[in-house]
């Protein structure tokens, strides 16, 4: 019987030790209960669609090392750089308003480092999220950024994932947010890459919501073809919480995103909006998953798939109404378009009810582009190639106009144009 | 300005035309008149290039060029435009873009500037005076939500914005009751020019009470079986297609 490969144990190996010893602590524990962990297969329920992509050689294990180059990005707001996940203190912009602190983990007090160690990790399903486990266990530094009880950020606050991929390695960038009660921001985190070597960015971010917490979390996913990105996303909500994710993602050799969202608190909502397109031979797989852990709450999630070419979009939706979660609104839309016979999408939802009382919708579709509307189109004298785009863009329009921020949407437009242009060749 | 000879088309291996032949000239308004099945909506969706249906032989020419080699946009920009029997709905693209992107493509075409986002909007705000039609519908979708009469409006506003050579309308008058019928007709007869044709296709004659034809040629399984005048139309009112031998299971009106 053929083994089943093991993670290499050079992937549990951090670089630096300049973290709080609690936190070392939860990198060393993390790292002896990996130490036999398998490398997720076709057979893998949660990777059945993607273990085919994940290409990681022992060459790309190594932290890829703090570069401090200034990032490409020109944003308006507060920002924060991490180049291959260390952080960038020069490039960076701090929020200089009352109410809100970040700090980088290794900057953090042995109080604030054991209270934080106690936190990290909670608001994922271990079982689910395998690499963000990995990234627990490597993580060399991160941010902690709380926001004081009322507190309402003024401006967007940017975290620009910088990966330079100018020789083999890996980043883990690691995120916390705790949101105290009523307090409001919006966080936008934006992933690029430089170089041509093969990387891995394996990272992680947490939100835990307070009674009557907002926050919009913005998520752009643009690294480079050498760049395997396998992210998560864990989100606590407590009592009338309120959180709305927007993650537009552009395909590459492996990109994958697990987002999970727990609705501990009743009254408390959640939006969950997402664009992946992908073209050549890329991948991307968005595996979400929402917890009614609470009576009386709601979610709304919206996700949108555009594959041309050869390549292979994935969408996983579950949502799990536990038993106490009556009065539940659930609601989940996925829709697909395949833009070449050679593309494939795969989607499952996956709906567990254990409550009687709720109301939960689910639809999903796959298509491709009408011709009578691009006959329509054309016999108005638009070119055929407009004609595709025009159609395009129209599948995925709704969800870019409601990113509640500018320059994100200008950004997610220009990358979008670029993917119309290599798609849609002129007639 | 249009010159059909001996067309044939057919649809999935079905031939739906059979050889029709016709001449229409600048300033002139057409009416084809036949029962359903007649072949009618095939010959606007084969002049305006839907290759869903296929052309096995014959010829037709727009000012001398053969309007057959060009693809659907081409046919568009040298000035031929199809009102739809059913306009499609396009969620997501809005009017206003779908109308300025197709105003914007006849006149790079033409060799003219383009129309930036302001000048276009008092353009198409004017236009949808013409045809009634309240300018907030330029931010909804492309025909979304629209009724049956709204449709049909917006058909002949972009006639009105694109200004074609010859503007084909396919059963135009479906689906409106008589105050839309009255707006659409005004719109039809103000696109009338010396050098504008009309080809209407029509089930009924009511629509040719409102916009008067020259001539009116009738179709049957696939060929012109009889043409004439104005007063053809009013012949077919009265007796039905019956007396040209022609079968129509739906002669009520």
């Amino acid at each position: 019987m053929k083994s089943v490969p093991m993670l290499s144990g050079a992937f549990l190996q951090p670089a630096g030790q300049s973290l709080p010893d609690p936190l070392l602590a939860v990198r060393n524990e993390r790292a002896a209960a990996l130490a036999d962990m398998p490398m997720p297969t076709r057979k893998t329920e949660n990777w059945k669609y993607s273990s085919k992509y994940l290409k990681l050689t022992e060459d790309m294990a190594a932290t890829l090392p703090a570069t401090e180059k200034a990032s490409s990005l020109d944003v308006p707001g507060y920002r924060i750089v991490l180049n291959n996940g260390a952080i960038n203190r020069a490039d960076s912009q701090y929020p200089d308003q009352g109410g809100i602190t970040v700090q980088h983990f290794s900057d953090l007090d042995a109080d604030d480092a054991s209270s934080l160690a106690q936190k990290l990790g909670s608001t994922l399903d271990a079982e689910q999220t395998q690499f963000a486990q990995i990234n627990s266990a490597r993580f060399e530094d991160g941010l902690l950024i709380r926001l004081a009880a009322n507190t309402v950020l003024d401006k967007p606050l940017f975290i620009l994932h910088e990966t330079a991929a100018t020789q083999n390695g890996s980043a883990f960038p690691r995120i916390f947010v705790e949101a105290g009660t009523n307090s409001e921001m919006t966080l936008v985190e934006a992933y690029v890459s430089e170089g041509d070597s093969a990387a891995l960015v394996d990272t992680v971010t947490e939100f835990q919501l307070a009674d009557g917490a907002n926050i919009t979390s913005i998520r752009l996913t643009m690294e480079g073809e050498t760049v395997q990105h396998i992210g998560a996303t864990g989100v606590l909500q407590q009592r009338n919480s309120r959180f709305e994710s927007h993650c537009v993602g552009f395909g590459g050799p492996l990109r994958r995103h697990d987002l999970q969202v727990r609705l501990e608190g009743e009254g408390a909502e959640t939006k969950l909006n997402g664009v992946v397109v992908t073209q050549g031979k890329q991948h991307y797989d968005n595996h979400t998953s929402i917890d009614h852990v609470a009576a009386h709450c709601n979610s709304e999630e919206t996700y949108r798939n555009i594959a041309a070419d050869q390549s292979h979009a994935v969408f996983n939706g579950r949502i799990h109404i536990h038993q106490d979660a009556q009065k539940s609104n659930a609601d989940m839309n996925n829709k697909n378009l395949l833009l070449s016979n050679g593309a494939e999408i795969d989607t499952k939802p996956e709906l567990e009810i254990y409550a009687d009382d709720v109301k939960c919708a689910h639809g999903a579709t796959i298509g491709q582009l009408d011709e009578t509307s691009v006959f329509y189109l054309v016999s108005r004298g638009i070119g055929r190639r407009q004609a595709n785009v025009l159609l395009t863009m129209a599948f995925i329009n709704e969800l870019v106009e409601q990113i509640p921020v500018e320059a994100v949407r200008d950004t997610a437009q220009a990358r979008l144009n670029d993917f119309f242009d290599q798609t849609f060749q002129e007639a | 300005m249009l010159s059909i000879k001996n067309l044939h088309a057919s649809v999935e291996g079905k031939e739906i035309l059979k050889g029709i032949n016709l001449e229409i000239k600048a300033g002139e308004v057409h009416a084809i008149m036949g029962p359903n099945g007649s072949g009618k909506s095939t010959l606007s969706q084969v002049l305006a290039g839907n290759d869903a249906f296929e052309v096995t032989s014959g010829e037709v020419t727009l000012n001398g060029d053969n309007l057959l080699d060009l693809e659907t946009e081409e046919r568009a920009r040298e000035g031929i435009f199809l009102a739809f029997q059913y306009p499609v709905e396009i969620p997501g693209v809005s009017n206003l873009q779908f109308l300025r992107t197709a105003v914007n493509a006849m006149r790079k075409h033409r060799g003219e500037e383009e129309m930036n986002a302001a000048e276009f909007m008092k353009l198409a705000k004017e236009v949808s005076k013409q045809v009634d039609l309240d300018p907030a519908f330029l931010k909804r979708g492309v025909n979304e939500g629209f009724s049956g009469g709204e449709k049909k409006r917006n058909e002949i506003m972009q006639a009105l914005l694109l200004q074609p050579k010859l503007a084909i309308l396919d059963e135009t008058d479906s689906g409106l009751d008589i105050d839309a019928l009255q707006v659409v007709s005004n719109g039809v007869n103000a696109l009338r020019a010396e050098d504008r044709a009309i080809l209407m296709v029509t089930h009924y004659q009511r629509l040719l009470n409102h916009i008067v034809p020259d001539y009116v040629h009738v179709l049957a399984g696939g060929r012109i079986v009889k043409s004439g005048g104005r007063e053809l139309a009013l012949e077919l009112e009265e007796k039905g297609y019956g007396w040209l031998g022609i079968k129509d299971e739906d002669t009520s009106n």
